[in-house]
């Protein structure tokens, strides 16, 4: 019977060599795995009967029976074990960028799916990205609705036409009767899909515009398409707003996002801003330091205070071409729904900016926050227009250091609406070219999530994971294959033979 | 020294009083060290195209996300253990019971103080200890790399934890096939073909249904390997591995009852 079940085996063996081999079942691979399963059968009846007649004495059948029941439960509490570990979903992440640590804002969307998501993968043989993509998904499946599959391109064909799918490593995400392809994943890139198949109506954003504000179409660094795009995926329609001829902010607006103007705005435009606002509307303001343009007059009759100095702070961003200490690295957050999920360890930029701060309440309900503040070290210098032009900053006499706020909020109840502002003392943070620098898009979208009555509970973003691509230099690779690779298991092969020469000879 | 050690010790010295101990260590050496040089020799001529193409020198702007030590080297190679741990295990584990039934030291050994529970853990844990020194010897080669290229300690562990989790599987399939089986060439070549068989699934995808397949797939070595090496430890993965130990430790016990029938 061994003899048989030896013969099945390696036949069995060759024949899935084979298939390995050619990937096909030729004659040669069908021939030899039938043959291998007859073998093993024959062999495992002949096995069973042999069994069966051990078995046969009442003695055997006692100290056997027990072992054959001892192997099931074996077996159960083994599949038990498994069942119940993989039903906790304990596990960790030791990757050096914690790339499987799904963040908030993907379980929160995960969350809030309307139908059970499919994720099919197509991949290609061999596709060493593959694997990264398959923890991923079953990482993502663990999380929420997902129904995850694989597909490979080859056996695919009218799918892959269908989707019109160009490379291999590509998701395709159905939800109901829509489908979304995320090609290149990464929990980010997935994000983005699902938030464009969930199409959440988030409101209507009015962009500020006509008085030099920051261009939300420009895709270059200093534009801030980026923020356009970031909006929009969380479901947030945006629309123009020419200041100069409007003399009423449209009831439709959630809020109205105005951007780093550099001229003074119209009275009739801070007049409808103002009445857009005691009505209970919401505004946004990123404010660069150096222009006047009245709209920090408004914001004073709310209860800000915006200085005309340019902070400068020891604890900055290292940013070319920039003046030491003039791009503060804020770590420092208040407790409030724009800064929830930020903390000393996820830091946001801030270029050139200027102190906001919250100096007194309109009216006794109203509520008025410093949120986002400097290191202690910082300072206020006078010469604004100098240092944007790239010259030092020049320290006042007199200065103290001390924390400054660079974000404040205020909430203005009254009656069945409340108006919200926040206030930021810069604008670049949100540039393309910025916005996706450590926190600072999680930060801008949690303020637009406030200031138009959104929910801000979950919203930390998912961070892209940049690899290590220094390469190790011809010289290092054989000084290391020299030192280690080949010394190592000569000094085993030589030493083992020794002792087991001397063993011999003993 | 209590029985249990004794046998471990018994186990240890059979095994490094043989050339086989050695010869399987030199080989996880020799072979990590040579997939692991031809991973970075490749990986450098990748850069040194990107490099060479851009005109102005090394720029990693230019270079895919994808062309870096993690993907291009360090998981290739880590797959390729896994594969050699499949290739060299079962030499170690082949003589554990088969040489006792061979030359009939397995009744000595039933007629000792030490029970049939005993046994099969003094050769199993004789068996981690070993993978666990064929690991040791693979690991200082990837350390130096770790070392020179920063890419993570936490990551590094979390690949040796699956790695280990598949050798200890493994070792318990080898230990299985070792104690039916008085050939140890007969027990070798069973345990690489059911440790090849369990290794991966994907093939039957063009026979059976997608349900099976994911069944099988929930079974395969190679998939519940896969995420350590990504870096992820799962509670499921490592209960997946110690409940094939656990069976194969029964199964195990179940032969000593045979022998001692018979």
């Amino acid at each position: 019977m061994r003899e048989l079940a030896f013969a099945g085996l390696v036949t069995i063996g060759f024949g899935l060599g084979a298939y390995y081999a050619t990937d096909e079942l030729g004659r040669f691979t069908l021939a030899n795995l039938f043959a291998g399963a007859a073998l093993l059968s024959v062999a495992l009846v002949g096995g069973s009967r042999r069994l069966r007649r051990g078995l046969g004495a009442p003695a055997s059948r006692r100290v056997l029976l027990p072992r054959l029941f001892a192997i099931a439960a074996a077996l159960l509490v083994a599949v038990a074990l498994e069942r119940a570990a993989s039903w906790s979903k304990v596990q960790f992440d030791l990757t050096a960028a914690r790339q499987f640590d799904l963040s908030s804002a993907t379980r929160a969307a995960l969350a809030e799916l309307p139908a059970p998501l499919t994720a099919t993968l197509y991949y290609d043989e061999g596709d060493p990205r593959v694997r990264h993509t398959r923890v991923l998904l079953e990482t993502i499946a663990q999380a929420g609705d997902v129904r995850v599959r694989e597909r490979r391109m080859d056996d695919a064909v009218l799918e892959v036409e269908r989707f019109d799918l160009a490379a291999s490593n590509s998701i395709v995400l159905e939800l109901a009767d829509r489908f979304e392809i995320v090609e290149r994943p990464t929990e980010g890139s997935f994000l983005e899909g699902l938030l464009r198949l969930e199409q959440n109506a988030s409101g209507v954003l009015y962009v500020a515009r006509g008085e030099g504000e920051a261009n939300f179409r420009s895709t270059g660094e200093l534009g801030f398409s980026g923020l356009a795009s970031a909006l929009q995926l969380q479901g947030y329609r945006l629309r123009d707003l020419v200041l100069a001829s409007v003399d009423a902010i449209p009831e439709e607006a959630s809020a109205v996002l105005l951007v780093a103007p550099r001229r003074a705005l119209r009275p009739e435009s801070i007049d409808a801003l103002r009445a857009y606002l005691e009505g209970g509307g919401s505004l946004v303001a990123l404010l660069e330091p150096g222009p006047v343009t009245g709209v920090e007059a408004l914001l004073g009759e709310f209860g800000f205070g915006l200085s005309d100095g340019l902070v400068v702070d020891p604890a900055s961003g290292p940013v070319a071409g920039a003046r030491p200490g003039v791009n503060p690295l804020v770590e420092s957050y208040a407790d409030h729904a724009v800064t929830r999920g930020l903390d000393a360890t996820r830091m946001a930029l801030f270029l050139t900016a200027r102190p906001v701060s919250a100096v007194r309440k309109p009216e006794r309900d109203d509520e008025l926050r410093d949120l986002v503040f400097t290191s202690p070290g910082a300072w206020l210098a006078s010469n604004v227009e100098a240092v944007l032009r790239g010259f030092a900053p020049e320290r006042r006499e007199g200065e103290l250091e001390r924390r400054y706020p660079l974000v404040s909020v205020g909430r203005y109840p009254r009656g069945e609406v409340e108006a919200r502002i926040v206030v930021f003392g810069d604008s670049d943070f949100a540039s393309n070219q910025y916005l996706r620098a450590l926190y600072n898009m999680d930060l801008m979208l949690n303020a637009a999530k406030w200031a138009s009555h959104r929910d801000v509970e979950a919203s930390l973003l998912p961070k892209p994971w940049t690899p290590d691509q220094r390469p190790l230099t011809p010289q290092q690779t054989l000084e290391m294959l020299y030192a280690v690779g080949l010394l190592l298991p000569e000094l085993l092969l030589i030493g083992g033979g020794v002792i087991w020469l001397r063993r011999r000879s003993a | 020294m209590t029985p249990f050690l004794a046998l471990v010790r018994k186990e240890l010295t059979v095994l490094f009083g043989s050339p086989v101990a050695y010869l399987t260590l030199t080989m996880v050496g020799l072979i990590t060290a040579l997939v692991y040089f031809d991973h970075l020799r490749v990986y450098n001529q990748i850069l040194f195209l990107y490099s060479t193409t851009t005109m102005g020198g090394f720029d990693t702007a230019t270079i895919p996300p994808y062309v870096n030590l993690r993907d291009q080297v360090f998981l290739p190679v880590m797959e390729q253990l896994a594969l050699m741990l499949i290739g060299l295990v079962p030499l170690a584990t082949m003589r554990v019971f088969s040489e006792e039934r061979a030359n009939g030291t397995d009744e000595l050994l039933l007629s000792t103080q030490l029970s049939p529970n005993q046994i099969v853990l003094g050769k199993f844990c004789s068996t981690i200890l070993f993978v666990g020194l064929m690991l040791a010897v693979s690991f200082v080669y990837p350390a130096t790399s770790l070392l020179t290229a920063q890419l993570g300690l936490r990551h590094l562990v979390s690949v040796y934890v699956g790695l280990f989790a598949l050798g200890v599987a493994l070792g318990s399939i080898g230990l299985i096939c070792s104690a039916f089986s008085k050939s140890q060439l007969v027990a070798a070549i069973s345990a690489y073909a059911v440790a090849f068989v369990l290794y991966d699934f994907t093939w039957t995808s063009d026979f059976v249904g997608e349900t099976v397949v994911e069944f099988l797939d929930a079974l395969s070595l190679h998939q519940r390997f896969g995420g350590f090496a990504e870096g992820l430890v799962s509670l499921a993965d490592l209960a997946y591995f110690a409940g094939i130990t656990l069976v194969a430790m029964s199964l195990a016990r179940l032969s000593l009852e045979l022998t001692r029938v018979r």
